[in-house]
């Protein structure tokens, strides 16, 4: 997400430090379930996330969620890459979509669930439309957004070297957006991730967020818990890799 | 959404502005003639599908259905609560925030070390995400707005702190060194200097962090509560109230494209602000 600053290495130090953060947070945390009975101890949470790994109807519900999300994911990627670049190369369809494009990021998704329960039926389909609607716009924002500031040199290369389509999009276009592109697709990961288990908070049959709800109404606060941690650490783990991939792109 | 963490100055910089200088006037118009247009055709759409039976009523029913129910729901007096809750969340929301986006930012472009520190988990909670801990955060504050307000704050804050430390370490250094040669106070160089020179990409980051509020505010009113226009949307659907949920849907989606609206013309005039000086 630099822009231009010279970054120094970022050394095992900092590493240490970001580690550090994380065990500061259970210590916290662990302070903070002495103190009240509704905050489950670390290491129940822990143990109640062990045995729902090795639960079949939780396994079950984790893959469908995974599955859904991915799902969600690819097609925010395709659909919003292909959009983003429509809109990024030609002018006349930004000037008549763009506003709203920007309208429809601003909008709170959830609120279309109730329509889409119908259309799309309660299985995979609703959840996965979700997510896709979560994890569009970043991508197709950023696309946009990137092949519009392509310096025009770079066209004019092109044209020089008399690349054909595909070539120019294949040898020109994607290394020039790869750093706008790389960030949508790692915000959409998250994205299409909160789309699938919002949905599955509201109604669904299988599926993580489900579980989440289930836990909380039944006051089994360690396994929600759990399961809170788990989706917020595949989400974690995939944000980060893919963040350090951009900066070693720029 | 999370997306232009640079702001649009630099866009200006690089495209053929030649055509657009001439007549910005026009172009602003039309493009706000073709969004209206959209509007307009989807609705038309949708009452042509419900008279020709593509579906059913309850499923989508006819905007001339929707809209004088939206216009009554206005004026009537169970809207208010509802609205106001979620006005009172989201106002909370964005200054607590904002405030400490800026706070944060700052410390973080004093002590970059920190910043770096903090830096991994700021970027993948970013931010929307953070509507996952919502359970938590009902089961420790309780189903009231304030659960809402602090989950909606954090989101708000992320991408308030990233853009202004980003903003902050863009700033050329030949600025900071000019306020050191005329001996400025540290307060002076932050307020008089450095946040000036961050301003588009400061405000680049409340813009998307007012977004990220109303995103956040709405999900988790939907998700549970006791009262908020996310909530009457669940609590309509779940009363098979199709129309009365559709009057509530009408008049989120409408205020959130009218936040957007003035988000962007606030960014605008900031921006042309800076140009014109």
């Amino acid at each position: 997400m630099t822009a231009t600053v010279s970054q120094p290495p970022a050394g095992g130090r900092v590493l240490a430090g970001s580690v550090g953060v994380a065990v500061a947070a259970v210590v916290l945390w662990e302070i903070g379930s002495h103190l009240s009975f509704v905050i489950p101890p670390p290491l129940d949470t822990a143990r109640a996330l062990a045995a729902d790994l090795t639960d079949a109807l939780f396994l079950v519900n984790l893959r469908e969620t995974m599955l859904a999300a991915t799902a969600a994911f690819l097609l925010s990627a395709a659909i919003g890459g292909l959009i983003g670049l429509g809109l990024g190369l030609s002018r006349v369809a930004r000037l008549l979509l763009s506003p709203i494009v920007t309208a429809m990021n601003g909008v709170p998704k959830i609120v279309l669930y109730p329509i889409l329960l119908p259309v799309f039926h309660l299985g995979y389909g609703s959840k996965i439309v979700m997510g896709v609607l979560f994890g569009l716009f970043p991508v197709l924002i950023n696309v946009m957004t990137g092949v519009q500031q392509i310096p025009s040199v770079y066209w004019r290369l092109a044209r020089s070297v008399r690349a054909g389509r595909w070539q120019t999009l294949r040898h020109i276009l994607l290394p020039a957006i790869r750093g706008p592109l790389l960030t949508g697709v790692r915000l959409a990961i998250s994205l299409s991730l909160v789309g699938v288990v919002l949905s599955e908070f509201f109604a669904t049959k299988y599926g993580l967020g489900r579980v989440v709800l289930r836990s909380y109404s039944a006051g089994d606060y360690p396994n929600m818990m759990g399961t809170i941690l788990l989706l917020i650490a595949v989400s974690f783990v995939l944000s980060l890799l893919l963040w350090r991939m951009e900066r070693r792109v720029r | 959404m999370t997306v232009r963490t640079k702001p649009p100055a630099s866009r200006k910089a690089t495209a053929l502005p030649k055509a657009r200088r001439t007549v910005p006037g026009l172009i602003g118009a039309v493009s706000i003639a073709a969004t209206v247009g959209w509007i307009v055709l989807g609705g038309i759409l949708a009452e042509a599908g419900v008279r020709a039976g593509w579906w059913e009523p309850d499923v989508l029913p006819a905007p001339s259905e929707i809209l004088p129910v939206t216009a009554e729901l206005l004026r009537s007096p169970d809207f208010a609560p509802d609205a106001l809750r979620t006005l009172q969340e989201l106002v909370f929301s964005c200054l607590f925030g904002v405030a400490a986006g800026l706070i944060v930012g700052v410390g973080f472009w004093k002590a970059p070390g920190v910043g770096r520190v903090f830096e991994p988990y700021l970027v993948s909670f970013y931010a929307v995400p953070l509507v996952l801990f919502y359970p938590v955060s009902i089961v420790l504050i309780g189903i009231n707005q304030w659960s809402v307000i602090t989950l909606a704050s954090i989101m708000t804050a992320v991408p308030v702190v990233l853009n202004t430390w980003m903003g902050l370490r863009s700033v050329p250094p030949v600025y900071l060194r000019l306020a050191a040669s005329i001996r400025c106070s540290p307060a002076q160089t932050l307020f008089r200097v450095a946040m000036p020179a961050a301003a588009p990409y400061v405000f680049a980051g409340v813009r998307l962090g007012v977004v990220y509020a109303l995103i956040g505010t709405i999900a988790m009113e939907f998700t549970t509560a006791q009262a908020g226009l996310g909530y009457q949307i669940r609590y309509l659907y779940e009363s098979f109230d199709a129309v009365g949920m559709y009057a509530y849907i009408v008049v989120v989606l409408g205020a959130s494209v009218l936040l957007t609206a003035v988000l962007e013309g606030a960014e605008r005039l900031l921006l042309r602000r800076r140009t014109v000086r």
